[in-house]
Formats: C-alpha cells, sequence, structure tokens
C-alpha cells in the first residue's frame, strides 16, 4: 500500500470517531471534562508551591506553567490519538481478537495505532496550547514563526518518544499475558516530566534523565522557547527519539513473532 | 452473634481473594515510590534557600507524604466503586436481595479485608526504603496524637469506603459511571490533600476545605499524626468528620433503597 492509502485509512478512522463521539455526546463532555479537572488539578499544585516559593530550580512560576503546560501538551496528544489504541492492543492480545488486526491488508502497527481517535483528548490538547500560550504572554516573551515551529517539531519529538516507550510497555502482555497495571508505570513515569531537569541529582539525575526519556520530552522544548533554540538539546532529543521509538518497534515486532492467538 | 459471624466470613473470604492480588497490589505499592520520588525531588527543590513553607520545614513536609501513602494503602478506597457497579450491572446483586445480609456490611468487610491485605503490602516497598527515608521522618511526641488520630483514620476508612460505595450504586441509574468516579478522584486528590497539605493554600479555602467530607478522608487523620493540627482542631474536627459518618451512611441508605426501587433484576 501506498501513503496515499494510509492517509485514506486514516481520514475515514477519524470520521469513524467523530460521527461515534457525536452518538455519545455527553459521555464525550464528561471525559473532556474530566481530563480537563486532572490538568487544573496539576496548575494548582504550581501555583500552590508558587505562594511560598519564588522559585524552583532557577524556575519561576510562569517559566514553572510554560514547562507544565508543554509536559501537558505532549501527554493529550498521546490520550487523542494513541493511548486507548495501544490500551486495547493489550487487551486484544490477551483475548485474542489481535487476529482481526493482522489480517487486514496494511502495516499491523499502523492499523492498530490509529484505529480510534480520542475526541476529549484532542479537544484537550487546545487547553493545554492555551496553557502555554498564557504562560509566554505573561513572561513577556515573542517568540517568531520560526521559534514557534521548532518548538512544534521538539513536541513532535515528545510525543514520538512516549508513543516508543508506551508501545514498548504495552508490547509486553506479548511474553506476560496478564498484565495488569503495568499500563500505569507509563502515568508514574509522566510526572517526572512535569519536574525542571535541575531539580534531578545523583542517582534521580541518571535513572529519569539520562536513562528514561520521562523529563528530556518537557525540558527541551520548553527551554527552546524560552532560552532560544539549543541545537546540542535538540540533537540529544533527536537521538532519543529514534532510540525509543525504534525500540518500541522492535519490541513490539519480536513480541508479533510470538503471538500465536488465544484459543478461540 | 450469628450476624456477626456472617461478616466475618465475608471478610475472611475478601482475605483470600485479595491475596490472589498481591502482585497487583506490590506494584502498585512499587509505583507509589516512584510518586514519592516525585513529591521528594519537588518539594526539596521548593525548600532551596529557604527552612520553612508554611510554618513547616522541608522533612516535616516529607513525613506528611510519606503517612499519607501509608493511609492511602490502609484506608483508602482502591476500586470499591467500580466493584459494586458491576454487581449491579452484571446482577450478582440480586443474589443479596433474597439472603438475610446487609449489603453495604459485606462490601465492608471486605473493604477492610482488602485494606489489610493492600496495607501491609504497601509497608514492603517502605520498609526496603527506609534507610533512605528515615533521616527525613519526623514525628511529634505528644501521646495525644495516637489517641485521636487512630479514630480518625477509622472514620476516615468509613468516609473513604462510602463515598465509593454511593458512586458505586448510581449504576442504578446511570449505564457508565466511570467517569464520574475519575471526575470525583480529581476533587477527592485536592480538598483531600493529596496533592499537597491544605493548609498551605489560602486561609479562607482552607477554612472551607474544612466543612467538606473529603478533608476527613486523609488529610485529617495525616495532619494529626505529623503536627500539622493542634489538639482544638483535632477535636472539633472529630465531631465534624462523626457528623460527615452519619451523613454519608444516611446518603447510602437513601440511594440504597430509592435504587432497589428502580432495579430490575435480570438474569443472575
Amino acid at each position: 500500500m501506498n501513503l496515499l492509502s494510509y492517509v485514506k485509512i486514516w481520514l475515514a478512522c477519524a470520521r469513524y470517531s467523530i460521527v461515534r463521539t457525536m452518538m455519545f455526546r455527553f459521555d464525550f463532555l464528561m471525559w473532556a471534562l474530566v481530563e480537563f479537572c486532572w490538568m487544573a488539578v496539576n496548575l494548582l499544585l504550581v501555583a500552590v508551591i508558587y505562594r511560598h516559593t519564588d522559585d524552583i530550580a532557577g524556575w519561576t512560576k510562569y517559566q514553572m506553567l510554560l514547562l507544565v503546560g508543554t509536559s501537558m501538551l505532549v501527554q493529550r496528544f498521546i490520550m487523542g490519538f494513541f493511548w486507548s489504541n495501544l490500551f486495547e492492543m493489550a487487551r486484544n492480545i490477551r483475548s485474542g481478537h489481535f487476529d482481526f488486526f493482522l489480517a487486514q491488508p496494511g502495516n499491523p502497527l499502523f492499523m492498530i495505532s490509529t484505529r480510534k481517535l480520542d475526541l476529549d483528548g484532542v479537544a484537550n490538547i487546545f487547553v493545554a496550547m492555551a496553557v502555554v500560550a498564557y504562560a509566554i504572554r505573561e513572561l513577556g516573551l515573542a517568540p517568531s514563526f520560526v521559534d514557534l515551529a521548532l518548538y512544534a517539531l521538539l513536541v513532535l519529538c515528545g510525543v514520538l518518544i512516549n508513543y516508543g516507550a508506551l508501545l514498548m510497555i504495552v508490547s509486553l502482555t506479548f511474553w506476560l499475558g496478564a498484565s495488569q497495571g503495568i499500563e500505569g508505570s507509563y502515568f508514574t513515569l509522566m510526572e517526572f516530566s512535569r519536574l525542571p531537569r535541575e531539580t534531578f541529582r545523583g542517582t534521580a539525575n541518571v535513572i529519569f534523565v539520562w536513562i528514561l526519556p520521562a523529563v528530556i520530552v518537557s525540558n527541551v522544548p520548553a527551554r527552546a522557547l524560552l532560552h532560544g533554540f539549543e541545537p546540542a538539546n535538540a540533537l540529544w532529543l533527536l537521538a532519543v527519539t529514534i532510540l525509543w521509538l525504534g525500540l518500541g518497534i522492535a519490541v513490539f515486532n519480536r513480541g508479533l513473532r510470538r503471538y500465536a492467538s488465544a484459543s478461540s | 452473634m450469628s450476624a456477626l459471624a456472617k461478616y466475618r466470613h465475608a471478610f475472611l473470604l475478601g482475605l483470600q481473594s485479595n491475596i490472589v492480588y498481591r502482585w497487583n497490589f506490590a506494584i502498585r505499592a512499587l509505583f507509589s515510590l516512584f510518586h514519592l520520588a516525585f513529591v521528594f525531588i519537588l518539594w526539596g527543590a521548593a525548600y532551596k534557600g529557604q527552612t520553612q513553607i508554611g510554618g513547616f520545614d522541608l522533612d516535616q513536609t516529607l513525613t506528611y507524604f510519606v503517612v499519607l501513602l501509608v493511609m492511602q494503602f490502609f484506608i483508602g478506597a482502591f476500586n470499591e466503586d467500580y466493584q459494586i457497579s458491576e454487581e449491579i450491572r452484571n446482577g450478582l446483586i440480586n443474589q443479596f436481595l433474597l439472603k438475610p445480609i446487609n449489603y453495604y456490611g459485606y462490601r465492608f468487610s471486605i473493604f477492610v479485608a482488602a485494606r489489610s491485605v493492600s496495607g501491609l503490602l504497601a509497608l514492603l516497598p517502605i520498609v526496603v526504603a527506609l534507610p533512605l527515608l528515615k533521616d527525613h521522618l519526623v514525628f511529634p511526641h505528644e501521646g495525644w496524637r495516637v489517641a485521636l488520630g487512630l479514630p480518625a483514620m477509622a472514620m476516615a476508612a468509613f468516609i473513604q469506603f462510602t463515598i465509593a460505595y454511593c458512586f458505586g450504586l448510581l449504576a442504578f441509574w446511570f449505564l457508565e459511571i466511570q467517569s464520574f468516579i475519575i471526575l470525583s478522584l480529581a476533587v477527592e486528590t485536592v480538598l483531600g490533600g493529596q496533592m499537597f497539605p491544605l493548609d498551605l493554600m489560602p486561609p479562607w479555602f482552607f477554612h472551607l476545605s474544612q466543612w467538606l467530607p473529603y478533608y476527613y478522608q486523609m488529610y485529617f487523620p495525616t495532619a494529626i499524626f505529623t503536627g500539622r493540627l493542634d489538639m482544638f482542631s483535632a477535636f472539633s474536627g472529630l465531631a465534624l468528620q462523626a457528623f460527615w459518618v452519619v451523613t454519608l451512611l444516611g446518603l447510602a441508605h437513601v440511594l440504597w433503597t430509592r435504587g432497589l426501587r428502580r432495579h430490575t433484576a435480570v438474569g443472575g
């Protein structure tokens, strides 16, 4: 299949998701509200701590808001486009429904990852953008079009890293079978993306900054807006993107070879 | 006597079925250690350049979060709301309508069993991390804190469970209640003091929160144990907490009787 057919498939899936959402409007509103409230909880934490201090590891309140907003932006993209698809993949592997995706004429990973859009997550992408925009305004920054485009690219890298990490975690289901709760490790890890890199010292620095891709997915884009584009940081993020995306796909393909369906 | 024996058996059954899930609890406890690392890093950085925030030093604040974590595994409601809603939806609830057993009492016995298992399992990672934690743990020495903290903890467990129970009963009216549950979890996380100690909020907000049941879920017992409340606030808090226990039990009863009127026993 060529690229155009994949685009067509994706559009058809998106259309189906929109129609479905329109059918369950109350559900959509409730879930959008749920996500919105959780974002508000995290913003509240920033507001409360900065009532009592002026900076955290050299980051002022609105710089911190920019960081948290960036972290949210990355996570909303994951929630809107990939989370429920990958979450269902784990369930399908266990139940044997995964066969259905293998039977489709297309790349299985593409078919799995793009089946459904969560419009409530997509709606909250705009909320996260508003948080970032508000922080930019309060900081008195005037990013040029190029700055914003670079920021968008770095955020995209963050999304791809998260996708790779999540794909890897979910692919472990091929080996583990019943693996309730491992998907939760993703959220635990993402908590660290709301912290400035400078707060990590010693072992924590090695684990969360260098080994796990938790901190840089938000810190590198946010710093690019705050302090201008830093090529070294961008290259680092790009290398990590290639590594984690590659790792996720490799683990998935390995698992796929192991997959022997479930009994009917 | 025989009435109690029923619930003792429910408790023992709950104990058995929850020991089956020991790995789930253990994994959850392990993740919560990561959350603790997040808390230590964040607050450690916030305290740089000052010794006190809201009248408490860094170690006092860290102790608050450690006690809170233990509290969550001992008295927090995990997915009781979901389990109850599933029993209603599947029609499993019908069997309880025919037997001389109180559904609330039955579920509460299982809740106590589940928390005994998860609470003890949650202590494991904390014991492992103790060499790192112990220099940061500071507890006040007044004896009254234990004497008032334990009943506060017991009533907090009632409030936790009863709120979850009420949400579960919403399944009589709504098909899908998961979004309600997660929404209310966000409210509980803030107003129960799980995100930050409530005393760090502006005074008007802190006073307002004391009138709500969430305050008595986690913050209240934790704050008594870790020295964030004085004796007077603890005593008056216990009175309000008792009020909320009774009110919520009443609400649970109303929802149960009203819900049953709507309930049509399908299948089972």
